[in-house]
């Protein structure tokens, strides 16, 4: 290793000696504003496609509604578009459905992910052959994966009813419907926490382990009491990943239910789909990101204060 | 940590062994399943899909993908997937690969504001700028276009990018950069000549997890694209909601031929991938 | 047989293009079409675009998009007032927001007129002109006029000792229990799934009853007196309590519907009247051949059963440079050749002559009846504030169909919500 570091050294420093011939005062400044010089594109594009669209819709959540008028023709409107939404009930039915599925599917997922994450961490051969079958579900397209699931929960022609012997309406009843999406979800997601927590896992010193075996602890002990809280930091990183990106579910929902049946399956993304581009409510539409990106918001920086934390540690 | 080394005989250590084959092998079943059955329902005729009960074993016809294939459509829409991915994936690298680097090296004021703005981008819910953005660019006038989809990728390409990479940066010795400056070396020299060579794997890592971001999305090319510039999960989403009845061969046989080159890609850089997940996953 | 046929049609075609001279305005490379991408495009796509091109060398260039990204779009660039798209497809229920931005069509209608001697504005159907026009305004030419008819297995109900198709509720009732044959076959299909199609399964029911939505102008709410809550309990009902209705449609939109008539799930429903031509297809469906066409029953006579009207019309926006070629493609597509070909292929038209041909009535069977109850009908509600107002009639209708309230209860609860969506809207205040 310390042969080649040596060698690239070399190339780079000889093919840099005719950049540095000729230092001027402008060039050290320049060098000097490196680290600017380099996020400025970075911060362009964010204005561009980030900053700038937010403030819009900052102002959008508080311009007033009129379906029939062109945009940035109503009036100012206060708070109105936030108490609209905190009074319209299909609203809060999507926010206590989006805490339920958020909930739900991430506690799954980090449960199914620990137990495969575990059982593909035990070295035989051809382990690696189950680690390359398990990426396949978390690389699918969301959308196909969803109208694949559609088909296999199809009532008459579906092979999962087909082998539960039952003619269950999936996708068709309320209690039903929601479990249904939360199935797509972890089927695609409960890998990804695995590779994740398989990485970790692969990254844990192996001495604690070897230590307490020999000590005569049960796997079961060895597991609770050394293995956990080794991969504590990387659940906690699972989890507010997963947290994050269960609050926006979308896809899946979009093709299997729309937000149906009974409002059942009506997330908050789903809700403000409807919002902006059916019901041209622009202005509730930007209110209700706008709740939704405080939301995230906090769930950011918990999860920055938690990884700034442990790196102190 | 190695499974097989505590206490016990050898008998004990093959059931062990058995049971734990076992449990992989019905994991995995569970979890390729249902795929598996979706690439079968791809080769089976329309009579041979909804045969009741359902057909386990069949001559299978590639009349589905034929007629995928045979659409102007399809192809059209797989090059649209292609060019936009590959635009957001090199765009995003192109940009965000330096500031990486300035994040990883050189704390500077301001800095760490943007990187939480970043990351904030990255965790926002796409439906959040989706309608600012889309008035945005009809007045730059490029809806529709497939430039205005590669920029609205790079809302979470960009600071996926930026995200690995800073952490592959970070664990790169300082030493080499340092010896570089000393020879005088000027800052963007030592990026270029020393650090960028070494940092491929990273680059590829986030190239892959960014590349299969795009050419997942749905939400995004479903707003901002028309029937020229529309991409493959935009078609796939035409499967359901149309009034013709539904056809499953031709919905499955498309599916499959939109996973595939993602699960291509990802078996050949898999390596790379799960170090791009958990570097940019775990260093944070 | 067909490709003869085409190429008739491309010569008529031409021929009422023979004068491409008259254009005042200089030749487009091509016309930007958006609409919707539902398949009923097909001819124009496939054969009146490519025919217009011939005639003129303009090139078509289509936009088609799924529903909610072609509302979109054009609510963006119309709003923008950009010139980017020369022929708007809409359809009835965006005719509030989008006519401010169309053409005024009545003088169109004069040129197209002299243009061509054989465009005759009196052959469209009277509902269509009303589907096409907002506030006295006419903003497009109809195209696709589709409407809501019963389509019954003729067959089945005589079975069961029933010659005539059901003319009022209680018959309708007595006939949907006695061909009702769980799980094979249920009586009654509808548009379960909490969508685009819940308003148009319901409203026949509502509208039948003497039932009636809103006024628009003031604001008052109708939906929840007695003729509207009667009408949605009979419609819950058929589902909760007599459970005439298959169990999975209450995941049918379009697509799933006409599957369940193609794989026999109903013997009876109510839906788009060209969805006739795909389940009595025998080359696509179990129950080809097997389907016959009435309107849709009413409460206590035949006479009373009233349906929605809801379509597609062609307009020129007031913004494109081309109005001229775009009146004359729109022209084209309109034309009664061209839409006899179009109704062969799953499109239903607006005008009576290509509705009544009996080659056609031979052919296809459901057109008179659709003619019929578009006479009658009420089209689809066109102001803007509807959508919203949609949207929360769907979360209605479909909690009453899992008994999650009554119609009473739930009637109540929207007009509620319709109470706070009007003032919101500034409606009357």
């Amino acid at each position: 290793m310390g042969g080649t570091t040596t060698a690239v050294r070399q190339t780079g420093v000889r093919t840099m000696q005719g950049a540095t011939s000729g230092t001027s005062g402008m060039r050290r400044w320049l060098d000097r504003q490196f680290a600017r010089i380099a996020v400025l594109p970075t911060t362009a594009m964010m204005v561009l496609i980030f900053g700038i669209p937010l403030l819009f819709s900052l102002y959008l959540s508080f311009e007033g509604w009129s379906p029939d008028e062109a945009l940035f023709s109503g009036a100012f409107a206060g708070t109105a578009n936030y108490e609209d939404l905190l009074t319209d009930p299909q609203f809060l039915k999507s926010l206590s459905v989006t805490f339920i599925y958020t909930a739900t599917t991430v506690a799954t997922e980090l449960a199914g992910g620990l137990g495969i994450a575990l059982l593909l961490n035990i070295d035989l051969p051809w382990i690696g052959l189950f680690r390359t079958a398990l990426v396949v579900p978390m690389m699918i397209t969301p959308i196909v994966a969803a109208l694949c699931w559609k088909l296999l929960l199809d009532p008459d022609h579906g092979v999962v009813n087909y082998w539960i012997g039952s003619h269950i309406v999936w996708l068709g009843r309320p209690d039903t419907a929601l479990i249904s999406v939360m199935v797509v979800n972890l089927w695609q997601n409960a890998p990804y926490v695995a590779v994740l927590l398989l990485a970790g896992l692969r990254s844990l010193p192996s001495e604690p382990v070897e230590a307490a075996s020999i000590d005569g602890a049960s796997r079961l002990q060895v597991f609770w009491h050394i293995t956990l809280p080794l991969l504590k930091p990387y659940i906690l990183v699972a989890l507010l990943l997963r947290t994050i990106f269960e609050f926006r579910a979308f896809d899946n929902i979009y093709v299997m239910t729309s937000g149906g049946p009974a409002n059942a399956t009506m997330t908050l993304s789903m809700f403000t789909y409807l919002a902006s581009f059916v019901r041209f409510d622009l202005s509730l539409g930007a209110a209700a990101s706008w709740l939704m990106l405080l939301m995230c918001l906090l769930l950011c920086l918990f999860f920055i204060a938690v990884i700034r934390r442990r790196e102190a540690n | 940590m190695n499974a097989l080394s505590g206490v016990g005989s050898r008998r004990s250590k093959l059931v062990f062994a058995g049971s734990i084959y076992l449990a992989l092998i019905a994991m995995t079943a569970v979890f390729l399943f249902p795929l598996l059955w979706v690439i079968g329902l791809s080769l089976k005729t329309r009579l041979q899909v909804f045969a009741t009960p359902p057909l386990f074993i069949w001559w299978p016809t590639l009349e589905n993908y034929v007629g995928v294939l045979s659409q102007a459509d399809f192809l059209q829409a797989f090059v649209n997937s292609l060019v936009v991915s590959s635009g957001a994936v090199i765009l995003s690298i192109c940009v965000g690969v330096p500031a990486a680097y300035a994040f990883a090296r050189f704390p500077f004021r301001g800095g760490s504001f943007l990187f939480f703005s970043l990351l904030v981008m990255r965790m926002l819910p796409p439906i959040a700028v989706l309608v600012p953005m889309y008035i945005l660019f009809s007045k730059l006038g490029i809806t529709t276009t497939r430039f205005s989809v590669i920029l609205a990728y790079s809302t979470f390409s960009l600071p996926l990018v930026v995200w690995i990479m800073r952490g592959f940066f970070e664990d790169l010795p300082r030493e080499l950069e340092e010896s570089a400056w000393v020879d005088g070396a000027s800052r963007y020299a030592a990026f270029r000549h020393v650090v960028l060579p070494l940092i491929r794997p990273g680059l590829v890592a986030a190239s892959i997890l960014s590349l299969q971001l795009a050419w997942n999305d749905f939400l995004f090319s479903a707003v901002l694209t028309n029937n020229a510039t529309r991409t493959l999960p935009v078609l796939m989403a035409g499967f359901s909601g149309g009034d013709t009845g539904v056809d499953w061969g031709g919905m499955t046989a498309s599916g499959v031929l939109v996973i595939l080159p993602v699960l291509i890609f990802s078996f050949a850089a898999q390596r790379h991938l799960v170090a791009g997940l958990s570097s940019g996953a775990v260093k944070g | 047989m067909t490709t003869l046929k085409r190429r008739a049609l491309l010569g008529a075609s031409m021929a009422t293009l023979a004068a491409p001279q008259i254009m005042a305005q200089s030749k487009p490379e091509k016309l930007v079409y958006v609409g919707d991408n539902g398949p009923w495009h097909w001819v124009m796509v496939e054969e009146v675009a490519p025919a217009f091109e011939k005639a003129t060398g303009i090139k078509i260039d289509f936009t088609l998009l799924p529903v909610d990204p072609w509302r979109a779009r054009l609510r963006a660039e119309l709003g923008a007032g950009s010139a980017g798209i020369d022929v708007v497809q809409w359809s009835v229920g965006m005719a509030g927001w989008i006519s401010p931005h169309m053409e005024d069509h009545e003088p169109l209608l004069a040129q197209m007129k002299s243009r061509h001697a054989d465009f005759d504005w009196d052959d469209y159907l009277t509902g269509t002109k009303k589907a096409a026009t907002y506030d006295g305004k006419l903003s497009g030419i109809p195209y696709r006029i589709t409407t809501g008819i019963f389509h019954y297995q003729k067959a089945l109900l005589e079975q069961a000792g029933f010659s005539q198709p059901p003319g009022t509720w209680d018959e309708f009732l007595k006939v949907a229990l006695a061909v009702n044959k769980p799980p094979d076959r249920y009586a009654f299909g509808i548009f379960g799934r909490q969508g685009a199609g819940m308003f148009v399964g319901f409203n026949p029911w509502l509208y039948s009853n003497g039932g009636r939505l809103l006024d628009f102008k003031t604001g008052e709410i109708f939906i929840n007196d007695a003729k509207g809550v009667e009408a949605l309990q009979f419609y819950a009902d058929l589902v909760t309590k007599y459970k005439v209705v298959p169990p999975e449609a209450m995941t049918w939109e379009f697509d799933e519907i006409v599957a369940g008539g193609q794989s026999d799930r109903y013997a009876m429903v109510q839906m788009f009247a060209p969805y006739g031509t795909l389940i009595n297809d025998p080359k696509i469906s179990k129950t080809g051949g097997k389907w016959a066409w009435t309107t849709v029953p009413g409460p206590h006579a035949k006479a009373e059963g009233r349906t929605w009207i809801d379509g597609h019309s062609l307009g020129v926006p007031k913004y494109t440079r081309n109005k001229e070629w775009s009146l004359e493609f729109i022209q084209m597509a309109c034309s009664r050749q061209w839409q006899k070909r179009a109704m062969e292929r799953g499109n239903a038209p607006p005008l009576r002559s290509v509705l009544e041909d009996p080659d056609m009535i031979e052919k296809i069977g459901w057109p008179p009846v659709a003619a019929q109850a578009i006479e009658t009908g009420f089209p689809t509600p066109a102001y803007p504030v509807w959508d919203t107002l949609e949207i929360q009639l769907r979360s209605t209708l479909s909690q009453t169909l899992f008994g999650q309230k009554t119609a009473k209860q739930a009637l109540d609860d929207l007009a509620g919500d319709w109470q706070r969506s009007l003032r919101r809207a500034g409606i009357g205040r």
